[in-house]
């Protein structure tokens, strides 16, 4: 199988590069009625599958699910989740060939073998869907002409977008149709009724490209959202410590705070997280952001170009041949470090706090994202999924990080998140070795404790006025502001 | 004075009325006011310590020689006593009534203060007026001047202020409260803004129980007692429900739910099964069962929040799930309240919205609300008594107050079928006492066939006749 990017003109690769555009709401107006009467059937019984399953179910669709058989006489985990939601349970060889649509919700990883065994069985003119492009755009998976390929992507865990869905609302949603299979010219009318289905268009919906989707998710997972965060919080970790700071205390500041500063970035963007801090700090944060974009500019450049030409997948999916011998060594080291082993304080940090005491990782935050974002932008992806994939996300792996540090972080990104995080993360350490030894409590612990707050009129106005009209922040208002039209949640 | 102490004290009063098991005292110096709504035995306790009633069980204790008792029944008392004197028919003289001069002269004990008051009250052009010619609230001015000129060591005012006039409200406030030091005051009060501000305790009655006793600068026990009488306010109605949105038109003839041969099972572990259940528009359940009996579960396969809905047989609202009918579709028929709602009930959003919230079922609003909603979550809120706090944000309110707000969404859209979950769990007595009220008033006054589901015996709920016991494999 060859990568499939590869194989496109450039003229058709940028083409799908820069297809990303916020759906009208009244695109959805017919619901989920190309779906009704149709029998679904699942792969997969993990938290997307099992949750997208459920809301389904609830939306009026006949869903069931297919595992292996070996899944089914053991009786594991899958099997449990499925029955246990009262939901019919087949072998692929039971479900697969009276299916209309079958999602195919396993991890990456598993794509090849699960489609070139299910393939075969489905029916003529049925219709696969993906939650994520890997498989075809990396892979280069090629799936019987008959067959129509969409993708739809909720941009959140799968227990949201269950809770969500129970609240009556939804999580954003990135919805494709793989044009290559589209013989009927209807993959468009069913994805949208699978969004619907799942909750996705009361929140909104991308209408975006395989391509763009999978490119764009890989730069923004292994740069700014997965990679970013685990180099920060270890810099940052280390730096205190060796600064003489409490390890308790550290590896609180760092294991909340980047939750804390993010939920601001969530609310109003970069120039809200800044907002947060005092003129003087932000100021500081303004600088150590520059200094580090500049620092870091061409490793977000090396991890775009390697996605771009298939080198970062054909990397991965070798090791994947060689058992996972780099990925687990790595996944080992990170369950090793000093931060990942150090026991939190129990001292109350206030809310406040954590951006006084974290301006390093708020300019690392606004760096990292304002990277992420420009490089993508340069590389022909539009300026929306380049937002959605940097600083949208953030957040939420920044929370996962709060639950429980940088192992469950890891554990539940996908692996190819995975993969791409610890890539970075061993080319970025070194990058900032001299940038971190200039580093001081002041930045990373303690905060700036200044009796005089002030700061100088121009330079506050230049800081600003930079902050407010980077491009990310223009498209980040344009998008929340649809978000929260839809989310009268006051 | 004495401490006056009554304790576990049963009084009949007539054939249908007692007051039940008192545990009361009052300490010399305190200031109490008797609240409650229509019925509840009021006038019954003021009379108690006015010598009236039958004790029957339990002592009352230390109650001062002179009591005093202005009330509608002592009014009637002065009425009959004058109609008595009245001879005329045997003498064929017509009787004019005794002068309130005389009146006034038999019961004094301090004629100084005497006149002091009649000059107060400007009751002076009227003395030599007899008692049968005056009007309402000269009557009501008289019986005050007549008690208060008496000295009582305890003075019981049984709605004191009916009938007067603002000034004359003013004039009786600025009397008693210089009567304070030498006077234990006892009011009973219909109406919680009458209380005046130097009474120091209150007292709640409920239908014949002493329910509740609060220091009067406990504020928030105050302010939960001031929302709890104006919900059993008799006058208090439910707010309308929206007729412009067409509704889905139920088939009256079918019931609500018809659950067949119900099973539910984690793995192993068997709930119940072999359960059958029907709910005919307009009946009112109630659901009890021990821990783990499944109470839950059963109502989630109605509400369609069990997943285990999808393989059982079940009828609701004109649907057999598992058709192709959207969990919206249920849900539109079903107003729902229970703590875990509570709990679920996390997003950030302000009171008046979770109002709108249950016309479209959801938690947290994302729909724009018809001025028509608004309208009615406005009558809702002024019904609950939250007006002021439209704008709040839920989070913020007390456990009981979110649990209020909870029912008034449920009920927002008057849904064919309420269920409530246990909803006094977790609550203190006075937010029980605030909840109870308003689901009686929900059952009294709307088509809704109630569900309800609880383990105390004493959240009993007038109206409901139908029962269902789950036990353990149901």
């Amino acid at each position: 199988m060859a990568n499939y990017f590869n194989t496109l003109s450039l003229r058709e690769q940028l083409a799908q590069l820069g297809k990303c555009e916020f759906m009208d709401p009244a695109a959805f107006s017919d619901g989920v009625s190309v779906l009704k009467g149709k029998k679904l059937v699942v792969i997969g019984c993990g938290s997307q599958g099992l949750n997208q399953g459920l809301n389904l179910r609830d939306s009026g669709l006949d869903v069931s699910y297919t595992l292996r058989e070996s899944a089914i006489k053991e009786q594991r985990q899958s099997w449990k989740n499925a029955t246990d939601n009262g939901f019919t349970v087949g072998t692929y060889a039971e479900l697969i060939p009276t299916a209309d649509l079958v999602l195919n919700l396993t991890p990456d990883k598993q794509h090849t073998s699960v489609v070139a065994e299910v393939v075969p069985l489905m029916k003529q003119n049925a219709c696969l869907a993906y939650s994520h492009g890997f498989n075809i755009v990396e892979e280069g998976m090629q799936i019987r002409d008959d067959i129509t390929v969409i993708m739809v992507a909720p941009k959140c865990p799968g227990t949201e977008v269950r809770e969500e869905y129970k609240r009556g609302f939804g999580v954003p949603t990135l919805i494709a149709v793989h044009e290559k299979n589209d013989p009927q010219g209807h993959g468009l009318a069913i994805a949208k009724a699978y969004a619907a289905g799942t909750g996705g268009h009361k929140a909104g919906v991308l209408m975006s490209s395989f391509i763009a989707e999978v490119k764009s998710d890989l730069m923004g997972e292994q740069t700014i959202l997965c990679g970013m965060l685990q180099t920060g919080s270890l810099l940052c970790f280390d730096k205190m410590v060796a600064q003489g700071i409490a390890p308790g205390y550290a590896s609180k500041l760092v294991q909340y705070g980047w939750e804390t500063v993010t939920e601001a970035l969530k609310y109003g963007g970069v120039t809200n997280m800044l907002d947060r801090l005092s003129n003087p700090a932000k100021i500081k944060a303004f600088d150590l952001a520059a200094e580090l974009k500049d620092i870091m500019r061409p490793l977000y450049h090396k991890h775009m170009d390697d996605i771009m030409s298939g080198a970062f997948s054909s990397g991965m999916m070798q090791d994947w041949a060689n058992d996972d011998v780099n990925l687990l060594g790595w996944r080992k080291e990170t369950g090793e470090s000093a931060f990942e082993n150090a026991t939190n304080t129990d001292e109350e940090i206030s809310e406040q706090e954590y951006f006084d005491h974290g301006i390093l990782m708020v300019a690392m935050v606004k760096a990292g994202v304002e990277l992420a974002y420009e490089t993508m932008t340069a590389a022909g992806i539009k300026a929306e999924s380049a937002y959605y994939e940097s600083l949208h996300e953030t957040p939420l792996i920044a929370n996962t990080i709060a639950r429980k540090k940088l192992y469950e972080m890891n554990s539940t990104i996908s692996d190819t998140a995975e993969y791409g995080c610890y890539l970075y993360n061993h080319a970025c350490l070194p990058l900032l070795a001299d940038f971190m030894t200039g580093m001081n409590t002041d930045v990373i612990g303690h905060g700036l404790s200044l009796k005089d707050t002030g700061v100088d009129n121009q330079r506050l106005i230049e800081v600003n006025a930079a902050l407010r009209s980077h491009s990310v922040e223009k498209i980040g208002q344009t998008l929340r502001g649809y978000m929260s039209a839809m989310k009268k949640i006051v | 004075m004495d401490t006056i102490c009554v304790q576990q004290c049963t009084a009949k009063f007539n054939a249908d009325f007692v007051l039940d098991a008192i545990n009361w005292s009052i300490e010399p110096g305190q200031c109490w006011a008797i609240l409650g709504p229509n019925g509840a035995g009021k006038s019954a306790l003021g009379a108690l310590l006015a010598g009236e009633g039958e004790i029957q069980s339990g002592t009352l204790t230390g109650v001062p020689g002179r009591v005093s008792l202005v009330s509608l029944e002592a009014q009637a008392r002065l009425i009959q006593a004058e109609r008595d004197k009245d001879d005329s028919d045997i003498t064929d003289v017509v009787f004019a009534g005794t002068p309130l001069q005389e009146m006034l002269d038999e019961s004094c004990v301090d004629p100084v203060l005497q006149a002091k008051l009649v000059r107060r009250f400007d009751l002076t052009p009227l003395l030599a007026r007899s008692f049968r010619q005056l009007s309402t609230g000269e009557t009501r001015k008289f019986m005050l001047v007549q008690a208060l000129a008496s000295h009582p060591e305890l003075l019981i005012l049984d709605e004191p202020f009916d009938g007067l006039d603002v000034k004359a409200v003013e004039i009786l406030r600025e009397c008693l409260a210089e009567q304070m030091t030498s006077t234990s005051l006892l009011f009973i009060l219909n109406r919680f803004d009458e209380i005046p501000d130097f009474v120091t305790d209150m007292a709640l009655l409920q239908q014949g129980a002493l329910v509740q006793q609060i220091a009067a600068d406990d504020l928030p026990a105050v302010a939960q007692l001031a929302q709890l009488l104006h919900l059993q306010a008799s006058e208090l109605q439910l707010p309308e429900r929206e007729t412009a949105v067409e509704e889905v038109a139920l088939n009256p003839d079918q019931p609500l739910v018809e659950i067949r041969d119900a099973r539910i099972a984690y793995g192993d572990h068997l709930v119940f099964e072999h359960l059958d259940w029907r709910i005919e528009p307009g009946q009112h359940w109630q659901l009890s069962g021990p821990n783990g009996s499944g109470k839950t579960c059963l109502l989630n396969l109605i509400t369609g929040d069990n997943p285990q809905c999808y393989n059982n047989d079940i009828f609701v609202f004109g649907y057999q799930r598992g058709q192709g009918e959207s969990i919206w579709d249920i849900k539109q028929h079903i107003g729902y309240v229970s703590s875990g709602l509570q709990w679920d009930y996390r997003v950030s959003v302000s009171v008046q919205n979770v109002v709108l919230s249950g016309f479209y079922d959801s938690i947290g609003l994302y729909q724009t609300a018809s001025d028509r909603q608004l309208e009615i979550a406005r009558q809702w809120l002024a019904l609950l008594g939250m007006t002021q706090r439209a704008s709040a944000s839920f989070q913020q309110l007390s456990f009981g107050d979110q649990r209020l707000l909870l029912i008034a969404r449920a009920m927002v859209k008057h849904p064919p079928l309420l269920i409530l979950d246990e909803p006094c769990l977790g609550l203190d007595d006075m937010n029980r006492q605030l909840v109870l009220a308003l689901i009686e008033k929900i059952c009294a006054e709307s088509e809704t066939a109630v569900v309800y589901v609880n383990h105390h015996a004493s959240d009993r709920i007038k109206g409901i006749n139908h029962y269902l016991a789950l036990d353990h494999r149901g």
